[in-house]
């Protein structure tokens, strides 16, 4: 990654790079363990890009590494397009970041957290205190003190300090922690609106069904590992295809069905056969199945494919992970 | 394997770029508004502010409060509240020690809450530079510091000028205060008898003079005697007091160094020594504190270092370790102590008014080597503090 000398090539540089944050074999060790491990990550500018992996498998590490908080042992990366540490300064300028649970001085009111906060930014960050407040929903208790705030609104204020800098990239550590359905609700919306606003916003969480809801694109991360990255909706249609059958006399089914080409795995639920079959499976097995079944003899009542979910589709990727070679 | 989409989603408008006037955030100087937010945020610890007042202003003014009002009500079993003896026994002996200890603690405070309450991550993504967000907690910490010790040292040289006793006693004798030499030997030509029979001088007085029964024989003159062997003959009522005048001018020089209560001068430089004191507290426990990352031993480690090592290493002089004792930064400080000062860890430059004692206990250290020690200190623990928080992983 190439630094630049002069701040005016810099800047114009960084505004014309498409992704707000770049990574190339990024590695972080802890002694003997990675927990960042030969990182490539891409996240587009203006997208909401959601960070996944389960616990352990090193979301907030690289968040720390890219925000400056611990140092990187290898591997390049850049953020808003400002080579990183080399352009730190530069960088997070434009950059507001919740990292873990959000902790502030307890026997201050978040009006004068975010004073302090503010003062280490910009001039003009004092003046987008009482709005940032505003937007997160808690300027009515601005001026109460946080060790009184909830898990939620701490979270809230968390988002508020990374609003101070009126952020082109907003990274989120697992915010929707300690929110009510109506908080997370709220929360997923404002993070649809920074994005609508032309920002970019990383989420990093473990909740795959607020994930999906909220952002565009996503990386699978485990054991330090980005393993998957790119759009929801292609990285799901490469998932398995899984089918409901519900039919008389399931066990006479599956025998049925295992006799033929079909493939895939076939079990026994509550609700009749769970059939999945591999990703790329043209829709003609479906009435295949259907066909088998009826000319055995076997009434189907119900044959409904299950649209491949986020989280399934997370499930089969760390769980073939996890899986002997 | 990882797969990387390599076209981005389509992106809206770039935001409008954001007015950056004024925004330094790469210098390592802090702004006025983080020292004023960083003020703001130590000023806020209701408890860490009582016990700042408490000792800096409380118990010297409790002191004094308890002996104006015994002296009130009982003057004859409670002498003056103020006076010079009680400024230099409080300031060297309370505000001093207790300066230096609440100074540290508030520094041990600064050095560390950032990082234990959570705040240290936001500040650091902010993208200021940490140098910065270190240096920004020295002024803070010291606008609250240096106004409490001065308000704490006000109160005690108010009570210790303005209620101090109104004369002073030299050789047993009663004479005002503050006289210049001229004034001296008028009230000496007016008080001849006292003088001859009581302020030292290599003669015995006029035979004609009677000591016998205490300073001088009243306000109706000296008593002429029959002259006696080995002491000068009878003088004239002239002579007596030529040679009570001749005395005074003698004694003017242990006279002037006993003082109702303490000079301007040796106010000024008390005042400067402990907010000196204070001030390494400050900054040396924002140091230790900082690159120990918490504040409880932090604290307990200044506390060590005030109460039980420097006076310790002050006193005695340890073979093959006295630079080391040399080096220690109360040790520095006491050798600065202003002359006219009661002995602090048993030294220091007191001994009286305007003197070096002779007698002092303290590890022997110049000048210029005590303030190299208290230079080094202050900006080698600023050094190892700062370096701490640059390096330190958020």
């Amino acid at each position: 990654m190439s630094t630049a000398t002069l701040p005016g090539t810099l800047d114009s540089r960084a505004a014309q790079s498409d992704w707000a944050v770049e990574t190339h074999g990024l590695t972080k060790r802890f002694g003997a363990h990675a927990a960042v491990n030969d990182v490539e990550l891409l996240v587009p500018r203006g997208s909401a890009f959601g960070y996944l992996g389960p616990n352990g498998a090193g979301k907030t590490t690289l968040i720390r590494v890219l925000l400056g908080l611990t140092h990187a042992d290898a591997g390049t990366m850049a953020l808003l397009g400002y080579p990183v540490p080399a352009h730190r300064a530069q960088a997070l300028a434009r950059v507001g970041a919740i990292v873990d649970e959000p902790r502030f001085h307890g026997h201050l009111t978040g009006r004068q957290n975010l004073q302090i906060l503010a003062a280490a930014r910009e001039p003009a960050a004092r003046d987008r205190i009482s709005s940032a407040l505003e937007r997160v929903g808690i300027l009515q208790r601005a001026d109460d003190r946080v060790s009184k705030y909830s898990m939620g609104m701490r979270q809230r204020l968390g988002v508020a300090a990374c609003l101070l800098g009126d952020p082109q990239l907003l990274i989120l550590d697992e915010p929707m922690n300690g929110l009510d359905p109506a908080g997370m609700q709220d929360m997923r919306d404002m993070i649809l609106s920074l994005v609508a606003e032309g920002r970019t916003v990383v989420l990093s969480s473990h909740l795959l069904d607020e994930v999906e809801r909220t952002c565009d694109a996503v990386a699978i991360v485990d054991r330090g590992n980005v393993i998957r990255q790119g759009p929801i909706a292609e990285l799901l249609s490469g998932a398995s295809l899984a089918l409901e059958v519900d039919c008389a006399e399931p066990d006479r089914a599956r025998t049925l069905l295992d006799r033929t080409t079909i493939g895939g795995h076939i079990g026994v639920g509550t609700k009749g056969l769970e059939i999945t079959l591999p990703s790329g499976t043209p829709p003609d097995v479906i009435a295949e199945i259907n066909r088998v079944l009826v000319e055995g003899g076997i009434p189907v009542y119900r044959l409904q494919p299950i649209q491949a979910s986020l989280e399934s589709w997370f499930l089969q990727v760390t769980s073939r992970l996890g899986a002997p070679e | 394997m990882t797969t990387v989409h390599d076209t981005p989603i389509p992106v809206p408008g770039l935001l409008p770029a954001t007015d950056s006037s004024g925004d330094h955030r790469g210098s390592w100087i802090p702004t006025g508004g983080m020292i004023a937010t960083r003020l703001m945020e130590l000023r806020k610890r209701r408890g860490l502010m009582i016990a700042l007042l408490v000792v800096n202003i409380g118990i010297p003014s409790v002191f004094l409060l308890i002996r104006l009002l015994g002296h009130a009500l009982d003057p004859k079993s409670y002498g003056p509240a103020g006076g010079y003896d009680i400024f230099t026994n409080l300031v060297a002996g309370v505000m001093y020690v207790f300066g230096f200890i609440v100074a540290a603690t508030l520094g041990c405070t600064a050095g560390s809450v950032d990082l234990t309450e959570g705040m240290f991550r936001h500040l650091v993504v902010t993208g200021r530079s940490r140098l910065a967000l270190y240096l920004a907690r020295i002024p803070a910490g010291l606008a609250i510091i240096v106004p409490m010790v001065a308000v704490g040292f006000a109160i005690v040289c108010t009570v210790c000028v303005f209620a101090a006793t109104t004369s002073i006693n030299y050789q047993g004798t009663n004479v005002p205060p503050g006289l210049s030499v001229t004034g001296l030997e008028t009230w000496a030509a007016n008080h001849p008898d006292t003088v001859l029979c009581n302020f030292p001088s290599p003669q015995p007085p006029p035979s004609n003079v009677d000591c016998g029964n205490g300073p001088g024989p009243g306000p109706s003159g000296p008593v002429f005697k029959e002259p006696q062997a080995g002491v000068p003959g009878p003088a004239t009522p002239a002579q007596i007091r030529a040679e009570a005048v001749q005395i005074a001018q003698q004694n003017y020089g242990g006279y002037s160094k006993i003082f109702l209560y303490p000079s301007n001068s040796l106010m000024i430089k008390a005042g400067l020594w402990i907010e000196l004191e204070a001030a390494i507290g400050f900054i040396v426990g924002l140091g230790l504190a900082s690159l120990l990352g918490q504040r409880t031993v932090a604290v307990i480690l200044m506390i060590v270092l005030e109460v039980i090592l420097t006076p310790l290493l002050s006193r005695h002089v340890i073979p093959h370790f006295v630079n080391l004792e040399r080096a220690m930064v109360g040790l520095a400080t006491a050798h600065l102590e202003p002359g006219g000062m009661p002995l602090v860890f048993g030294g220091g430059g007191g001994g009286g008014p305007g003197g070096v004692n002779p007698g002092s206990l303290l590890v022997p250290e110049s000048t210029t080597v005590a303030v190299c020690v208290i230079i080094a200190w202050v900006v080698g623990w600023t050094a190892l503090g700062a370096w701490r928080m640059m390096t330190r992983d958020a």
